[in-house]
Formats: structure tokens, sequence, C-alpha cells
């Protein structure tokens, strides 16, 4: 019998899983239809702040839940949960899928998969946010790997900063230029205090990147809807 | 924002760094550049302002002020310098029914102007922009918004009217059902009546009660200033963040001042504001200014914030001294107390978004540069935790992979399910799905017709992910997995049940468990969640390959003929022999060549093969395939080979 074929997604998946492993990152979970607190309120992303533009929510109709639910905009959610119910120090990444409300073309799918990771322990800096980006890089993309902070903003983070990476002097396509990969920063006091982390005594980083974006890097795919088609004409190239 | 660099070194002077090495400075401290571009003798800079600082940079004033920052200059002139003061005048009142709505008003009249063309400079810094110029008044307070950032809004104070010689601003909660006639988008086509809905905060013509415009979003068309105009008044006011964005959000009217406001403007800035238009309109307009009123009920007060220096240095990973990171605050405009131990930290009144010790330590990492910030990965630690989801769906992969099936990821959404979502994609993506089943079904039928051109034997896919449905009042969800095959190409057969049931005994063995299936058409689905759960937690995970050099290439999405080939061929030829034979004279259309049949009989050897044609680009003809093979069959000839 001739072999079938993995999905990239879930490749991917299982890669940066392994990837992440060996430093004491645990693969967490959380669930696809989310409460409005844990998508929004617990993240800082306060009720009408225009932050919330930057997501364009699908929600639940008021019959079908017990509190307002959305299919989560992000994997960020699990973050506010897992600090919940664990002690820190805190090593997760959270793959998963999540869902935005906006038109599709090549490049933006309704559904896609984000990856997120948090790091919460006493100490903890930017300087290990670059250190562990750069490690992730250069496993995924087998090469050495720098990346490069700029400011930005996400309510859940401060200071919030956009990463690029370069890939060095690897013949691959993407080395040697400056690809804006993720949105990250150090978890915001107030996202801490309300999981019941005391900010004065613990500080971490968080990241989220696009997974199907990392999957349009490493093997050039033109369109990310077909990762969702169910062809095995595209499936079967990996 | 797209700004203008020549505007830009109004406030710098000559300070200013060259164009590309502003657009460099804020891409690399403060905001990402979408855009630079020379237009004449101005550079034109998209800047990509962030929403915390929406309150102070969406102005060329703000983002000067950041290049100063970064630079470490001072701005060589500042309208934020001195606190101006101005005339008061008696001809206006307002009054403010909920100061939170509202924590300032400002107006200020002027009569004898002359409405007429901008002057040439101020059509230039407007035409760069692509703003276009309407008339002196109105491009003098789009001017001054883009200055400094504060929305003004000017009346013909003629049409106002006046009641014993007064004119009398209010500013109220709309009414529901009330209406007011708004000036037209983008100052073209017809004025609009809004029918508001009662959340909505309204500037109001106090002496008749009648709503004169929407605050903080757009202004009506009452007393609007028109080329005739000689006495006007100019509003400039502090609206409500949340009730402005509502309010902008629920009509689709998001321009420029609700986006600001949205953000939070400082209440300090409508007095600024005021200042500069009086000027600008004494110089554009001519006129006599005659007095301001000023109503400030909510008076902004500056917020303090302690700074330790061990915490910028702890959150930042870098050593500065305190000393150092005092003046990179101070470059800001922040001003700092050292208080021995901690740093005692004032914004600027136009920075609204500096609340907490982070913003600041914020403001040191970004002007010093997160370039100094130096990696360090975090010591290895052993995993606390597995992802027994995980790690069994890894497990029942590789069975299934093993078995021939390839897995799919499809839609979540569904045409019609147990679950409707309140705002849908598309009426064909409604719902959330409860079962893969009907998605399994679907990508079976898409790719039956593709085993030829995938060189495979039969149809077999899979696929583990999320359904959704109803429980307790609630919407409940669990991992699905499920799998089918189709060993025809016309569709389901009975005898596919056979195979799927040898897949399901496999899956049954490998995971040491019975698997309580739902079979329907030869697929297979199972609460996944559950059985995962019921299954022992393992201690680590499987080692993952690394993922294989993979270069994807577009697929083609055009219809792929098929053509067979069987031939005696001499004793001592290969499958391999044969098959280069064939590819090299069936040419780029040939996708693929699958041996599919081989035997022996009378010393002799038949070899039969599958050649696969199709185009990136288009549907092959009959014809073209036809030429193809004859290629083919005389390439076989030529090698004294006996087709059949």
């Amino acid at each position: 019998m001739q072999k079938g074929h993995q999905h990239p997604l879930t490749q991917m998946i299982s890669e940066i899983n392994s990837i992440f492993a060996e430093i004491g990152f645990v693969f967490a979970e959380g669930p696809e239809a989310e409460t409005e607190v844990y998508n929004f309120d617990r993240l800082n992303v306060p009720k009408d702040h225009p932050a919330r533009d930057m997501q364009d929510t699908f929600w639940f109709r008021d019959d079908d839940v017990s509190e307002p639910k959305v299919l989560r905009t992000h994997t960020s959610p699990v973050q506010a949960r897992f600090m919940e119910s664990h002690e820190p120090p805190v090593r997760v990444i959270v793959p998963g899928k999540v869902f935005r409300n906006e038109a599709t073309d090549a490049t933006h799918e309704a559904q896609f998969h984000q990856l997120e990771g948090l790091y919460i322990d006493k100490g903890v800096h930017m300087g290990h946010l670059k250190g562990t980006i750069e490690y992730f890089f250069s496993k995924f993309f087998s090469g050495e790997v720098e990346v490069r902070f700029r400011p930005s903003f996400f309510p859940f983070v401060e200071p919030g900063v956009e990463i690029d990476m370069m890939l060095k002097g690897s013949d691959s396509k993407l080395a040697n230029k400056w690809i804006e990969v993720m949105g990250a920063g150090m978890v915001h006091p107030e996202v801490l205090r309300g999981s019941g982390i005391d900010p004065d005594v613990y500080s971490g980083f968080a990241f989220g990147m696009g997974i199907d974006r990392l999957a349009v890097m490493k093997y050039g795919i033109n369109d990310v809807r077909d990762l969702y088609t169910g062809d095995l004409r595209f499936v079967n190239q990996f | 924002m797209l700004v203008s660099y020549n505007w830009l070194k109004d406030f710098l002077g000559d300070s200013a760094p060259d164009a590309p090495v502003v657009a460099d400075l804020l891409g690399a401290h403060a905001f990402e550049i979408e855009e630079f571009e020379q237009k004449g003798e101005d550079f034109v800079i998209d800047v990509d302002v962030l929403p915390n600082r929406s309150s102070d940079c969406l102005s060329h004033r703000g983002i000067a002020r950041e290049v100063a920052t970064l630079t470490g200059e001072v701005l060589a002139h500042d309208p934020f310098a001195k606190k101006p003061e101005l005339p008061q005048t008696d001809a206006v009142t307002v009054d403010i029914e909920n100061s939170e709505t509202c924590p300032r008003f400002t107006a200020s009249v002027f009569t004898g102007i002359e409405v007429k063309e901008s002057p040439q400079w101020l059509k230039d810094r407007l035409e760069v922009l692509g703003q276009r110029s309407i008339n002196n008044i109105v491009d003098a307070t789009n001017y001054v918004m883009l200055s400094l950032g504060q929305p003004l809004h000017v009346y013909d104070a003629d049409l106002f009217p006046k009641v014993d010689g007064v004119w009398q601003f209010g500013v109220r909660t709309a009414r529901e059902g009330e209406t007011v006639s708004l000036l037209p988008e983008g100052g073209k086509g017809d004025a609009r009546l809004i029918e508001l809905l009662g959340t909505e905060t309204l500037v109001t013509d106090k002496s008749t009660d009648t709503p004169i415009g929407l605050a903080g979003v757009k202004g009506g068309t009452f007393a609007e200033v028109h080329g005739g105009s000689k006495n006007v008044i100019v509003e400039a006011a502090t609206w409500h963040p949340t009730i402005t964005r509502k309010t902008a959000r629920g009509l689709g009217i998001v321009i420029d001042a609700s986006k600001r406001y949205e953000n939070d403007l400082s209440p300090e800035m409508p007095l600024y504001a005021q200042a500069s238009i009086v000027k600008l309109i004494a110089d554009i307009a001519g006129g006599t200014f005659e007095g301001s009123i000023d109503v400030y009920p909510e008076k902004w007060e500056p917020t303090t914030v302690s700074v330790n220096p061990e915490h910028v240095n702890a959150l930042l990973g870098i050593t500065l001294d305190t000393d150092t990171m005092v003046a990179l605050l101070q470059r800001a405009g922040i001003a700092v107390e050292n208080n021995g131990e901690l740093l005692s930290c004032t914004g600027p009144w136009e920075r609204t978004d500096l609340r907490i010790e982070a913003d600041f330590i914020e403001e040191v990492g970004r002007i010093y540069g997160y370039d100094h910030v130096k990696s360090v990965l975090p010591e290895a630690v052993p995993l606390t935790q597995m992802n027994m989801r995980h790690y069994y769906s890894e497990q029942v992969r590789s069975v299934l992979l093993g078995a021939g099936f390839s897995e799919v990821i499809t839609s979540s959404f569904a045409k019609k399910d147990k679950i409707k979502l309140r705002n849908a994609l598309a009426s064909d993506k409604g719902c959330l799905r409860s079962t893969l089943m009907k998605n399994i079904n679907d990508a079976l039928d898409k790719n039956v017709g593709f085993v030829d051109l995938l060189g495979n034997a039969d149809t077999r896919i899979f696929e583990i992910g999320t359904v959704f449905y109803k429980n307790d009042d609630d919407v409940a969800e669990h991992v699905s997995l499920a799998f089918g095959l189709r060993t025809k190409q016309g569709g389901y057969n009975p005898k596919d049940d056979k195979a799927l049931g040898d897949v399901v005994a496999s899956l049954e063995e490998n995971l040491g468990m019975k698997l309580d299936f739902t079979i329907d058409k030869a697929i297979a689905e199972i609460n996944f969640t559950n059985v995962f759960e019921a299954l022992p937690v393992s201690e680590s995970y499987q080692k993952v390959e690394a993922a294989k050099e993979i270069s994807y290439k577009p697929f083609s999405v055009h219809q792929h003929m098929t053509r067979d080939i069987a031939m005696w061929v001499e004793e001592g030829t290969t499958v391999e022999d044969a098959t280069s034979v064939l590819n090299a004279a069936a040419g780029d259309l040939r996708v693929r060549t699958t041996h599919v049949d081989a035997f022996t009989k009378d010393g002799r050897t038949s070899l039969a093969f599958r050649l696969v044609f199709q185009a990136i680009d288009r549907t092959l003809t009959d014809d073209e395939v036809n030429t193809q093979m004859d290629s083919v069959y005389a390439a076989a000839q030529a090698q004294g080979w006996e087709t059949r």
C-alpha cells in the first residue's frame, strides 16, 4: 500500500511542538468556541476599544450559549486559561485554529492556524523572547537566524513588538532579507493580575504568529485557501 | 497617516534629518512605514500610526515630536511649548448636559472674514497629501487638524440664530428617533438625514434644541459655511472615545475626526488648536477675531507614575544606568524626578497612552533601541505536561498514513447544521459543522477523479478536527476523527465497507481499545476526545522526522487525460528502462506515468503503463494528447517493442 500524505499544517505543528518541547514548552489547548471574557476581556481588550477593530469576530447566537461566545479570533485566550490553572513558571505553546470574519483571498482565510507562545517566570525579559524566537526559527528553517524587534501595539502586552527574522547565508529564497513574522511582547501586568499572577514577582513574554503564513514561507504555497479545500492535488505534494 | 516631510520641517527646523533617515528612524523606533515617496519638492511618508499613539501622532506636530525624540533634538518650533491665552467672548454660551460625554468645548468667533481660494502654500500642503482644497476657511480647519491632531468645525454665524445677542450651543445625548442632517461624505454629494438611536452625543442649537452636529463624527448642514460667509464660529471640542467610536461604527462613518477622538484625544488640545486657527484665519481670511469661549468642566490632571529603574532593565533585558534612562525619557518630553530609588515620570499632556510603569519602560526600550537587547535562550527544562490529544493524533495519523490515507483539514463552517452563527461570512457558511462526515464525503467526491493524476489505486482521506453542537443550553465541541475511502471512481461501492472495516480493525489493534465508530457509506467517524481521554498518558512524544525538502508547485485546475499503453518487450527490459523511453517521447504535457501491469507468457514479457497528461493553463484536446501518444508509440516501436 502506497503511503498517504500528511497535511502540511499538522506536519508543521508536530515539528513546532518537538522544537519547543526540547526546551520545556508544553503543548496547551483551549476551546475554539471561546467566551467573550477569555477572547477579549481577560486579554486587556477593553469593551469597545479600537483594538477590537483588529479582529472582526464571528459571534454565537444568544440562544445557543449561556454567556457571550465567539469563534476565538486568536489562540491568546489559552494564555489566560493556562495561567489561571497553573502556577508559574509557565512555558506553553498553543497551536490551533482561529477565525476572523473577513473577506478571503490568496493571503487571507476566515479560518487559519495560529501559534501562541507564553513564558512566565521570575526575571523573564525581552532578551529571552529574542533568544527563544531565534532558537525556534533556526531549528525550523535549519539555518542561522537573526531576529529584530520593532515597536508595535497589542493590548495584552507592554512593551509590544513586531518581530522580523532573517535567515542568514542560506540559498533559500527567504535568505538574507528581513521578513515580518509575528507580534509579541512582554505580558501586560493587567493580564498577569487577571490570571492570578503577581506582576511584581513574575514577568513573561508572549508571541503569536500565523502557521499558515509559515507554510507560505516554508513551502512557497501561493494560496492559503488551498490548505482548507480537502484537495489531494494539494495535500499529495507534501 | 500620510505625512509631508516639508511640513515636519516646519517643526523640526534645521535639525531635521534627511527624509529617508526620518522614515528609517520612525520604522525602527516608532511606527511601520507603509510607503515612502518623493512628490515634487516634497516627500510623502505613509506612517502606520499605532492605535495607542493615535491621540498624539495622527498629526505632523506629533510625528515631528517623535522624530525629535529619536534624534535627541528639541523641536525648533513647537506650538505646544507655551499654553496659549485667548481673549474671551460673551457672544457664545455652551450648555453641556453631561460633562463625561464632552470634557471640553471651545468656540471662537470671527467677523468680517473673506471666504476665498486658499493661498498656494496651503493648497500645496493639502494636495501633496491627496486632500482637495475647498476654500480658505474649510482648508484652515483641515490644516490645523493635520498639523496638531485636533478636529474643528466651522459655522456661518449669520445662519446660526442669536438669542439676546448670544449664540447658544448645547451638548446633549440624542433622543431615539430624532434626526440630524449631516454634511455629505467627503464634501461631495447630498446631505444625509440620519435617524438617531439615542446613544449618540449631539451638538445642538440650544435656543431651539435643534441637533446641528453628530459630536466627534460629522458636522451638520446647519449654518454651513459658504462662499459669501462673513462671520464664522469655529468649534474645537473633546468627545468621549467610546461614544464617538460606537456612533461612527454604527453609521459606518469613520473619518479623520472620529478616528482621533476614538483614541482618547487630550482635552488640553482644543485651546492650542484655537490659537493656531486664530492666527491662520487672520493670515489667509482677514477679518477680526472677537474672542473665544472655553467650557472645560472635566479638567485634565497629569498622571505621575513611579518607575523603578531596576524594573526597566529587568523587563528589557538590558543594563542601563539610571541617568541614561532619565535622559531617554526626557527626550520623549517626559518630566522625570529622580527620587533616589524610583523615578517619578509624567508624560506630556498629549500622550494619553502613558499610564503604567510598563508604558514608560517601553519608551526607554524603543528610544534606546531594541537592537541593544541581547538574545538569551531560556535554559531547557523537562516538560511538565503532555498533550495526549496531540500524542494520540500522531499515533492515529501514522496508522492511517500507512494505510494509504491522506490528511485533509476542511472548513469548520457548514451551510446548514445545529449551531448557526450570528454573523455569517456567506449564506453557505452560516453554521458550524457538527460532524466531519459530510466534509469527508465531499472531499472523496472531489478527489475520486484524481486517482490517475495522483497515481493512487483508490481514494482515502482522513481528518482530525473540531465539531460543534449544543449541549445543556450551551455550545459544546469535541475533537472528531473521521476517515473514508472510495475504491471505485463511480462513488460509494458496498465493497468499500470491507476495506474500511480492515482499517478500523488495525486502528483498534494499534490503540488497544475497541472503537465505536459511526459508519456510513464507507466513512467512519468517532468522538476522538473520548478516545484519547480513555487511553493511558504517555511520558514523551514520538520523535518527529525532519520535514522533507519540498518545493510546492501550484497545481493545474484543468482536466487531465489518461492513455494506456501495453507492449511486449524483450527479455531483460526493466520497468524503469521502459518508463524512461516512454516519458522521453511523451513530452512536457505528461505529468505522470504509472506502471499498471506486467506478465510473462511464452518467453515474452508484457508491460502496461498509464500515462496522464495535463496542462497548467488549459484543458487539453484529444488531438493534442493523441499527437503525443503517436510519438510514444513510435518510440516504443523504435525499441523493437510490439504494442498490444
